[in-house]
């Protein structure tokens, strides 16, 4: 029991959810950012009327605050993937790279005029602009998800999922092969709670532990396949004496951080093919967007 | 390693892009690729870039020619190919320096202590506006194209109009200033006393005669059928014909001439002239003037503007205090008087006025000359050339003739030509000369005189066959001429012959009217000059003053002289010494009974005494306007130039036609004066930076109708302002048009009420010019 019990007390520690108290100063924070982004949007808004008011044209005004941006943005990749800044710095400019974000969405949006573009050389910049951001938000938003959520912590590396989950296959297995010393020394017949328990980790736990499942389900954050495996884990543990019991207990936990695992894994993969989109879209984008600003200022009517 | 793919997929995607964006650009045709947008519906035609973007070079490339500073405001003056402005069309509203700023003066006055709005602020702190209008304001500062076929390319927000303007206001409904004298900025060019009419003239018309048409409502004479946008006043025959075309045609002249003098031979002191023997040869007695209008076409080249400014200060009829250098330039002014006369008859007379140096210098078109001279028929100079100057056309080849010859020649005319016959010597010089022609029905001197006109000038034959202005056959000379009525016109030579030299009345005429004119009773006399405030617009009414004045002048008239109407005036040459002598007026054959004045009755020329006559026909009369036309620009006020002579003829108080009775006459700076024969219309109004259109506020007036708006102000000096030159100095007969009676509708919840529902912005409007198409040598 004890063995039991120190084998799984890591985990366990692990996988419990974040308390109350830390969610609500959270929450605020986040409220307290997209107000921020909300009133930075609309005074920006506010600016390019203005400046249209004062017979300018305000597509240069918003424009160059689109590129502003976006210049800035792309200076944080290549801090980032210089390793120009320490880690503690990155996740600082990483939450910079994010609200900056939120606001070059209002840029853009003043700068299309709400509009859907109209030539061909238009719509590849807006199709450009629209993925990078879709996929940046996207990932932002899973990172935000997750970590809300605390079902993953960044400790939880990407590259180690895979050594993680195959750690806790042993440890299953080493759980369920375990005969318990005290029912042979009783000299009685042994009672069949280990075959069941064999039986439980042949059908369902085996499969389960030997790789990524339920991706699916991971996707849509649905929790159904966790239930249905925990149910049988909790139906058997009806059944079985207390030394038993505390062995599917401690296999429950053992399936709970699996699958908390697999959803990582799932979670991290998509941030990560968002990121494939986000990058290399990003450059295609610089790309238009500087060809854009020379042929504007090449058709430029001279008036500003 | 997935970092790696990704960084590697990046540096591919951008790559790609670029060669994707190269051979896009490479196989499309032209660098529409590169357009923006669509432009909008009317420049969606244009294909080429450079069209607009002057920077722009030709072939693919040549885009990037516009990244080199140029000219910003090349790409302006390319709109200005098609929509043609102005050369202040970049300065705001396309306004002259001097008109914005007096603009900016007065509405800085206006914005003196009002508060900003806080936009208006804002907008002056964070975007000032000098750096955008001190170069100009462009094309493109408002006109923002590539923005799709639908947009709306002069779309421009209250906001934006207000970042230039002195007096910023939030809203029509909320602050914008009061009107000032809306809408009159200068007078309007007809001259109109709505008071006078209604409070006066009218009601007297509908006690003198009520049978005639008074107008009811303001749309008797207004209406905005033809011009929304100005409620116009209809045709002069609908709605003034009825009571001021007399006055226009001179049948309700009270005294002076009712017709102009064109042309005129003007009397001279002959006995000065016989004693310093100056060869002037035959020239009758006259007592006429000079015309303008001979001044105009004396002057016509240099040698006759330095004789007529050599003549200027001479007075013509009495030269026994003359200098022999002015007799002698008296000479020549007779001299070029005679050819003058002889220029019209043998050329015609668009060959003498198509010389004319007024206007521009340019030459004048025949219909403009055939306007000047109302087509005055060549046998009216003829005429008057039989009488006057029989031997016209012996002097003009030979030089002049003595007394004795003319008295030899006037002999030898007592028998009138047979067709049959050779034509005399002169006549085969001057085939106008020798035409004979029927003149015109003039009366018999008396007495001797009578004797000596019958020897000197018999009628020629009348022509009753005529081509092309010749006659080729004439009437029988030997047919029976009936005898003069000589009864009526024997008084009035008699009566001139009597009075000697030009009566006192006569000359208290102003020289231009009294060209002509042997005795008549004046138009205007110096007691009757009246005060400037005095003046009333009131010529079919004459006042208590006036009609005793002229019932006065009537009985002296009846004892000492009364017009000579009908009279030859003495246009002999004297038979002896070269002096003239009276009964030099030809033979007539018939007898009207009917002065030449009368005769003219609906318009046209005639001649009387020693001067050729136009009496108007009626309004738009060609001849006034074509004159008026053509001097006004020479004539700035107090120029003592031909031309101004002459437009101040037209447009003096008394003048035949009154023209410039209805018609406001402005000065023009740098260019004379102008009389405002258009009545305002959208064309007119060009140049204003309010935009009122009255049709669709007709139905939105109360029971007052245009009263709601336009208050009539009575007692007002209406008509002194149109004393004067300056258009803008002037007294409206209307009161100014209120805010208040706008905002009963132009409000934030009602009717639209933005800036451009009443202002405009390009107050020039733009033109778009035809094209010009050349067309192909057949």
């Amino acid at each position: 029991m004890s063995d039991v019990g120190a084998a799984m007390g890591k985990v366990v520690a692990r996988s419990a959810a974040p308390p109350m108290r830390a969610r609500r100063p959270m929450l605020g924070r986040y409220t307290g950012q997209a107000f921020a982004i909300v009133t930075l949007s609309a005074g920006l808004f506010g600016l390019v009327w203005l400046y249209g008011s004062a017979l300018r044209d305000p597509r240069y005004l918003d424009g160059w605050i689109l590129a502003g941006g976006m210049i800035l943005q792309l200076g944080f990749h290549i801090a980032v993937k210089s390793g120009g800044l320490s880690p503690k710095s990155a996740v600082r400019w990483r939450k910079v790279h994010v609200l900056l974000g939120y606001l070059l969405i209002a840029a853009f949006a003043s700068h299309c005029d709400l509009s859907l573009p109209e030539t061909a050389l238009e719509w590849m910049l807006w199709t450009g602009f629209v993925l990078v951001t879709l996929s940046g938000v996207l990932g932002a938003y899973l990172a935000w998800s997750v970590k809300v959520r605390g079902i993953v912590d960044e400790r939880t590396a990407f590259e180690r999922i895979p050594e993680q989950r195959a750690e806790l296959a042993r440890k299953l297995q080493t759980l369920v092969t375990r005969a318990d010393p005290a029912s042979a020394a009783l000299g009685l017949p042994v009672p069949p709670h280990d075959a069941w328990i064999m039986d439980l980790y042949t059908t369902h736990l085996r499969d389960f532990f030997a790789g990524q499942r339920n991706v699916s389900a991971h996707l849509v954050r649905s929790q159904g396949p966790l239930k249905q495996l925990t149910g049988e884990i909790e139906d058997l543990a009806r059944y079985v004496d207390p030394q038993s019991k505390d062995k599917l207990t401690a296999i429950r936990e053992l399936v709970v951080e699996k699958d908390r695992l697999d959803f990582a894994c799932v979670q991290q993969s998509l941030t990560r093919g968002l990121f494939f989109v986000h990058v290399p879209v990003t450059y295609a984008l610089i790309v238009l967007s500087i060809l854009h600003v020379v042929v504007a200022y090449a058709y430029a009517s001279g008036v500003w | 390693m997935l970092k790696l793919r990704r960084d590697t997929a990046a540096q591919l995607l951008a790559l790609v892009t670029l060669l994707g964006v190269a051979m896009a650009f490479y196989f499309s045709a032209g660098t529409r690729f590169l357009m923006p947008g669509p432009m909008t519906s009317a420049h969606g035609g244009i294909e080429a870039c450079s069209a607009c973007h002057t920077k722009s070079g030709t072939g693919k490339l040549g885009w990037v020619h516009g990244l080199v500073a140029g000219d910003p405001r090349a790409d302006s003056k390319a709109c200005l190919t098609c929509h043609k402005m102005p050369d202040t069309a970049f300065n705001a509203h396309g306004a002259s320096a001097d008109r914005l700023q007096e603009s900016t003066i007065r509405l800085t006055k206006i914005a003196a202590g009002r508060a900003l709005p806080p936009s208006a602020r804002a907008q002056s702190v964070a975007f000032p506006m000098q750096d955008v209008v001190s170069g100009g304001l462009f094309c493109a500062t408002c006109h923002q194209e590539h923005q799709g076929g639908k947009f709306d390319l002069k779309r421009i927000s209250d906001e934006q109009c207000r970042s230039c303007h002195v007096v910023k206001f939030d809203s029509f409904d909320g602050s914008h200033p009061n009107f000032d004298t809306y809408p009159f900025k200068t007078r309007t060019p007809i001259i109109y006393d709505h008071a006078g009419h209604f409070g006066k003239h009218y009601p007297e018309i509908a006690k003198k005669e009520p049978d005639k048409r008074i107008p009811e409502t303001c749309a008797s004479c207004h209406d905005s059928r033809a011009d929304k946008r100005v409620m116009s006043v209809m045709p002069f025959e609908q709605v003034c014909a009825g009571c001021h075309l007399d006055q226009i045609t001179g049948k309700t002249r009270a005294s002076g001439p009712k017709g102009v003098a064109f042309l005129s031979l003007p009397g001279l002191d002959l006995e000065t002239l016989a004693k310093k023997k100056a060869p002037l040869g035959e020239w009758p007695d006259s007592d006429a003037a000079l015309t303008p209008f001979m001044k105009v076409m004396i002057g016509r080249n240099d040698k006759g503007r330095a004789l007529m400014a050599s003549v200027a200060n001479v007075n013509l009829q009495d030269l026994s205090t003359a200098s022999d250098d002015q007799i002698k330039t008296v000479t020549d002014l007779a001299w070029e008087i005679k050819r003058l006369v002889h220029a019209l008859i043998s050329g015609k007379a668009s060959d003498v006025l198509a010389d004319l140096n007024i206007a521009t210098g340019a030459k004048l078109s025949p219909s403009l000359v055939a306007d000047l001279t109302a087509s005055l028929p060549r046998d009216v100079i003829l005429g008057a050339q039989q009488e006057w100057l029989p031997n016209l056309a012996q002097e003009i080849t030979g030089g002049p003739i003595s007394p004795a010859a003319a008295a030899a020649k006037a002999q030898s005319n007592q028998s009138p030509p047979v067709a049959d016959e050779p034509p005399p010597p002169e006549a085969q010089q001057s085939d106008a000369v020798s035409e004979p022609v029927a003149t015109d029905t003039e009366a018999e001197p008396e007495g001797d005189g009578k004797v000596a006109a019958n020897k000197v000038k018999l009628d020629p034959p009348t022509c009753v066959l005529r081509v092309l202005g010749a006659c080729v056959m004439f009437k029988d000379p030997n047919a029976t001429v009936p005898p003069p009525d000589s009864a009526n016109d024997t008084a009035g030579a008699a009566d001139n012959t009597e009075s000697g030299p030009v009566p006192s009345t006569a000359r208290t005429l102003s020289e231009p009217m009294r060209a002509g004119l042997g005795d008549v009773v004046p138009a205007a006399s110096p007691e009757r000059t009246e005060k400037v405030s005095d003046k009333k617009d009131d010529l079919l009414f004459p006042t208590d003053e006036e009609r005793r004045e002229l019932t006065e002048r009537r009985k002296a008239a009846g004892s000492t002289a009364r017009p000579a109407l009908g009279t030859a005036g003495g246009g002999a040459v004297s038979a002896t010494e070269g002096s003239p002598v009276d009964g030099g007026a030809p033979m007539i054959a018939i007898d009207s009974g009917v002065d030449p004045e009368s005769w003219a009755e609906y318009g046209g020329w005639y001649r009387q005494d020693f001067a050729i006559s136009y009496r108007p026909i009626g309004h738009k009369d060609k001849f006034l306007y074509s004159w008026l036309f053509l001097t006004g620009p020479q004539a700035p006020k107090g120029s003592t130039s031909p031309a101004a002579a002459v437009f101040d003829v037209l447009t003096s108080k008394d003048a035949q036609g009154a023209c410039t009775k209805c018609h406001s006459v402005d000065d023009i700076a740098g260019k004379g004066r102008a009389v405002n024969f258009s009545q305002p219309s959208a064309q007119s109004k060009k140049g204003r930076f309010t935009n009122f259109i009255h049709e669709p506020h007709l139905g939105m007036t109360d029971e007052r109708g245009c009263l709601t708006c336009h208050s009539l102000e009575k007692g007002q000096p209406y008509l002194k302002s149109y004393e004067q030159g300056d258009a803008r100095t002037f007294v409206p007969a209307f009161g100014a048009i209120k805010k208040d009676v706008c905002q009963t509708c132009h409000t934030s919840s009602k009717a639209r009420q933005d800036c451009l529902l009443c202002h405009k912005y390009h107050i020039d409007g733009a033109v778009t010019p035809v094209m010009s198409t050349k067309l192909r040598a057949p």
